[in-house]
């Protein structure tokens, strides 16, 4: 088992011109609950998707457990992607008999239950669920897992903030505490409670990796206050015409 | 793991083909009894005919759907099940990319088989033939018959399933190589997978055109060949044909492979 789960050095990835991550530098620990926040277009959805193996980096090194993403990193990812990825054909039942067929860390039972918690019923028929049971679907399949880490891209972006307690319960409630939960979100104050620590990525770059004790502590703020009054001065730059 | 990729991909479009293959199945036995059996005492009742009419436009409309299907699932369920927002899923699955392809490939391939072996079928079904007749017709005589005309009539036949085996695989990985080029084409993807097969297919045209004008150069040599003995320059073509295909095939697929592991770039 390799001392931090996840490793990056030098990573860099490119969108033709245009950089979407420069040169990360990044280490994360077992069981912790990081927020990855930054802007829009700040790269951290790239980044997950490199986490998770969906997308190569240009240049640099990722490990995820001490191996480069394959086969045996997937196995220890579960990942909650920005979008749906149902196919039209299935029932929520399909999608948990696919998972307990290709994860040995799914739990069909646990499955089951949340989704009597979230009130879905798991033998609908994906295509005519509303967005918002759809994506409960998806959450329940990425926390039924007992996941090394948990990469959750977004998971409250979409939901009116009632839904986003309760989803953060679901979260908070149901992950492998032995693992890492890696949320990437710009709706800090939401979240800011549960986090152990954050990762500020601006412009596809690390600006801050720290503790949410240590910034509280040295800073005197929250991390929402943190996040304000780094990335407002922003538009303001560009602004003097 | 390929087992359990098999039992999605089938199960993705079992529901279509429970219903294709014995609706054409049944109608082939509808007209059996209805349009064939009354072919030597033409009806001029007009309900009849419209009926007749109409049987036959079902047949013919399940056999075109069936391959349409067929051809539709082996281009969709890769372009939108690999590629596309189901790639999220399929590509962060515990496999390998040549266990994602050749799951698809192999589904593919048992889907135009069932599905040519159901068309068969439907035909034999359809034309009122008694098993009695059948049995009549001395098998043994006609093989014996066959054997001494054409002594190598079982290798050709099986040199052709072969070769047109292969070159399916070749024609289904080309479209899987084409949509696997296509998704590096960034925001103009299904453009990107359209030049893609179109610009393999042109490349292998000229080359085929290249090849044969070069052979043309030795015509009589081929001729004379032919003059000596016919079947062996059957069997040597065919064989060309096999050989050729496999190695397309080869070059797709691992392309294919290549760019999933190394290139893949889902939106």
């Amino acid at each position: 088992m390799a001392d931090s789960l996840i490793c990056c050095r030098g990573l860099s990835k490119a969108y033709g011109q245009r950089m979407a991550l420069q040169g990360v530098d990044l280490d994360l620990g077992r069981g912790r609950i990081v927020g990855l926040l930054g802007p829009n277009g700040s790269g951290k959805t790239t980044l997950i998707k490199i986490l998770c193996g969906l997308l190569r980096p240009t240049q640099g090194v990722v490990t995820v457990d001490g191996q480069a993403p394959g086969p045996y990193t997937k196995s220890i990812v579960s990942y909650l992607p920005d979008r749906m990825y149902f196919a039209a054909w299935m029932k929520a039942t399909d999608l948990f008999d696919l998972f307990a067929d290709f994860y040995e860390d799914f739990d069909r039972q646990k499955a089951m239950d949340m989704c009597r918690s979230l009130g879905v019923d798991p033998g609908d028929q994906i295509k005519t669920m509303s967005k918002g049971t759809k994506e409960k679907v998806q959450l329940v399949l990425v926390m039924a897992r007992k996941a090394q880490l948990y990469l959750l891209d977004e998971p409250i972006a979409g939901v009116d903030p009632a839904a986003r307690d309760f989803i953060m319960n679901t979260i908070l409630t149901n992950y492998n505490e032995a693992g890492t939960v890696l949320i990437s979100t710009h709706l800090i104050s939401d979240i800011e409670r549960v986090l152990d620590e954050v990762v500020f990525l601006q412009s596809g770059r690390v600006i801050l990796h720290n503790s949410v004790d240590n910034i509280r502590e040295q800073e005197g703020k929250s991390v929402d206050a943190l996040f304000r009054e780094m990335f407002r001065a922003m538009p303001m730059e560009g602004g003097r015409f | 793991m390929l087992g359990k990729l098999l039992k999605y991909d089938f199960r993705s479009v079992s529901r279509e083909y429970m219903l294709l293959w014995p609706a054409c199945l049944v109608i082939a036995l509808v007209m059996r009894f209805t349009i064939f059996s009354r072919l030597d005492n033409v009806t001029n009742d007009l309900l009849a005919n419209i009926t007749n009419v109409l049987t036959v436009f079902t047949y013919v409309a399940v056999l075109v759907a069936m391959f349409i299907i067929t051809l539709l699932f082996i281009i969709q369920r890769f372009y939108k099940g690999i590629l596309g927002s189901e790639g999220y899923l399929m590509n962060t699955l515990p496999v390998k990319p040549w266990q994602l392809v050749t799951s698809k490939l192999i589904c593919a391939m048992v889907l135009l088989l069932v599905s040519t072996a159901v068309a068969g079928l439907s035909v034999f079904l359809m034309i009122p033939i008694s098993l009695q007749d059948i049995l009549q017709v001395d098998f043994a005589v006609l093989w014996d018959r066959l054997m001494e005309v054409f002594p190598s009539f079982l290798l050709l036949v099986a040199e052709l399933v072969l070769c047109s085996l292969v070159g399916t695989v070749a024609s289904i990985t080309q479209l899987y190589f084409s949509m696997a080029l296509g998704n590096l084409f960034g925001k103009n993807r299904l453009i990107g997978s359209i030049v893609s097969y179109v610009g393999i297919s042109m490349a292998l045209n000229i080359l085929y055109t290249v090849a044969t004008t070069l052979l043309s150069i030795s015509a009589a040599y081929y001729q004379e060949l032919w003059n000596r003995d016919p079947v062996l320059l059957l069997h040597g073509i065919i064989w060309f044909a096999i050989l050729s295909s496999a190695v397309l095939a080869v070059i797709f697929f691992f392309g294919t492979t290549y760019i999933l592991k190394n290139k893949l770039n889902l939106e």
